[in-house]
Formats: C-alpha cells, structure tokens, sequence
C-alpha cells in the first residue's frame, strides 16, 4: 500500500512540476505555446502506451470498440479505473466522462477570499484559477488522442471540467 | 531455420529487418517482404466468412514460395511483423510463440523515449533480443 502512495505522489509531482515548467519558465509569456508542448508531450507518451496495452487485445473492428477499450482496459491501467460514463452521438463525437479524475483530486480551485467587496474581483480570480487547472488537462488530452491516433483514429480532443473532480473529455473524430 | 524477421509499419514503411542466414540476400529478403504486404491487406480487407480469424492478430501462412514459407501477424496499432523461414517442419504453435515474444520485445523497444515513432528502430538491446528468440525458435520441439 505504501508503494503505491510513492509512486502516485511522485506522478502528482512531477504533472505539477511539468505545467508549472512550461508555464512559468519555458513559455511564459505565451500560454497557446505552453499548452501546445505539454499536449505534444501526452500525444508521445499516449502513443507508447497504447502500444503496450493493446498487447493481448484482439484487433479492433470500429471506431466504437476502439473507443470502448480506451474507456475501460487503458484507463483502468493508467488510472485503477474505468471512465464512468460514455456518451456518443453517433456520428464522430464521444464524451468520456470521470467522475472523480486522479490527477485533480488534491487540486481546489476554489478562489481566495481576499478581496470579497468587489464582486467582478472575483469572477476574474475564479477565471484565473479555472484558467489554471485547465492547464493540467492538456496533458491526459494528449494521452487520449496519441492512443487513438496509434490505432488509426485520427481526432481531436478537449477537456472539460465544470463539475470538480468530475472531468469530461470530448473526442470529435476527424472524419 | 528462421532466414529473416521484418517490421512493417502502418504506411508500410520498413521499420526493421534483420536476417539470420550468411548469404548476402537482402534486396531478395526484401522483395518478398514487400511482397507480402500485399497478401496481408487482402487478407484483412477480405475476411473469411468462416469468422474465427477475423479479428486475430496472428495472420497465420501468408503465402510458400519456391524455397520459403512466410508467415504474418498484425497488431492492434497496424504494425505488421513478417517472418520468413526455410522448408522444414515449422509447427504454427511455434510461430505463434515466437510472435508473442517478438511483440513483447518490440513493445519495449517503441517504449524508449529516444525512439522516434515512424523511423527506424536502431536500438542494440532490440536487436539482441531478437536475435535470443530466434534462436531459441523451434528448439522447445525436441524436447
């Protein structure tokens, strides 16, 4: 038990250090950049993995079953869990949704209370902090679109998270 | 006796070949690896109605030339792995194991940081693993 807790403090570490990175150091006046980086560095690692993963699986005859095995072999082996909800509207579009996505648990974006008088203050001290964890998603979009382009499914993918720790990942095929 | 072992990647491009017999004959290794690319597409695009190979990743007996036998195997992520071996009883429960190990070892070498996916794959430590299985091909027969 106490293995596991190193290992996923060390994966929490080392998210943290790599958006603060690119965001503070590397690309720091330009967030577009930044957010591109991290995304290209999930697509790499989303790529190997899949290629792990898919190992003992039979081939994949659609677009459907690839999605399917995303949802519940590769999350459960990078996440110890299935994605719980999986919606589609049949032509392109998939909505893979976590209600309780790992990678976010420890992170609050509640705003400080600082400055309560003023109340546009604190819309753009929401904005900020909303601005901010969506800079941690870019990277498990990538994963999830280098998976999928590895098994011939070119797409796009875009994270969402209005309902805190529950996050929701758009898959628009390219067709 | 396992003459040569290519991968193919999904543009089928040449991602690795390596032969194992002496003679210097790589262009004719090549030549009918390419041309067993021809035979894999038809054999996944036109599936067998008799269903049970539909979705394998072991393509089985690809097609004999006059000296050779060629066998095939597909994986999830359209790698294709070509395996090119002389006349003699080669037992398909031998082939499908020395696939397995081959994807295992490949897997690892796609999963260095330093490899480039669509090149080449350079790597030492691939090529003597490699070379480790197709050695120990067929030998579990005589026991």
């Amino acid at each position: 038990m106490g293995k596991r807790e190193v290992v996923e403090s060390c994966m929490d570490n080392l998210m943290i250090e790599m958006v603060s990175a690119y965001c503070n150091q590397f690309y720091a006046t330009k967030p577009e950049l930044a957010a591109r980086r991290i995304e290209a560095i999930g697509y790499h690692v989303g790529h190997q993995l899949s290629e792990r993963y898919t190992m003992e699986h039979p081939r994949f005859s659609d677009h459907l079953e690839a999605i399917k095995f995303i949802c519940k072999d590769f999350w459960s082996e990078l996440f110890k869990k299935q994605i719980d909800n999986l919606k589609t509207n049949h032509r392109g579009t998939f909505v893979l949704q976590d209600n309780r996505f790992r990678w976010l648990t420890r992170m609050s974006i509640s705003p400080t209370n600082t400055d309560l008088s003023q109340d546009s203050s604190i819309t753009t001290i929401e904005n900020k902090a909303l601005q901010a964890t969506s800079m941690y998603l870019y990277f498990p979009c990538g994963i999830i679109r280098g998976a999928l382009s590895n098994l011939g499914i070119a797409c796009a993918v875009s994270a969402d998270m209005s309902n805190h720790p529950a996050c929701s990942f758009v898959v628009r095929v390219k067709a | 006796m396992i003459v040569c072992i290519a991968v193919v990647g999904h543009q089928n491009n040449p991602l690795y070949l390596q032969s194992f017999t002496e003679a210097d004959d790589a262009l004719k290794l090549h030549h009918i690896v390419h041309c067993s690319l021809d035979v894999i597409d038809e054999r996944v695009n036109n599936p067998k109605k008799t269903g049970s190979t539909l979705n394998e990743t072991y393509l089985g007996l690809l097609y004999p030339t006059e000296n050779y036998k060629v066998y095939g195997y597909l994986t999830n992520t359209k790698v294709k792995f070509i395996l090119v071996t002389t006349h003699l009883d080669v037992r398909d429960a031998d082939v499908r194991n020395f696939f397995r190990r081959f994807h295992s070892a490949y897997v690892d070498a796609v999963s260095n940081p330093f490899h480039v996916p669509g090149k080449k794959i350079t790597s030492q430590t691939f090529a003597e693993r490699v070379s480790t299985i197709v050695k120990s091909f067929g030998l579990s027969s005589a026991v």
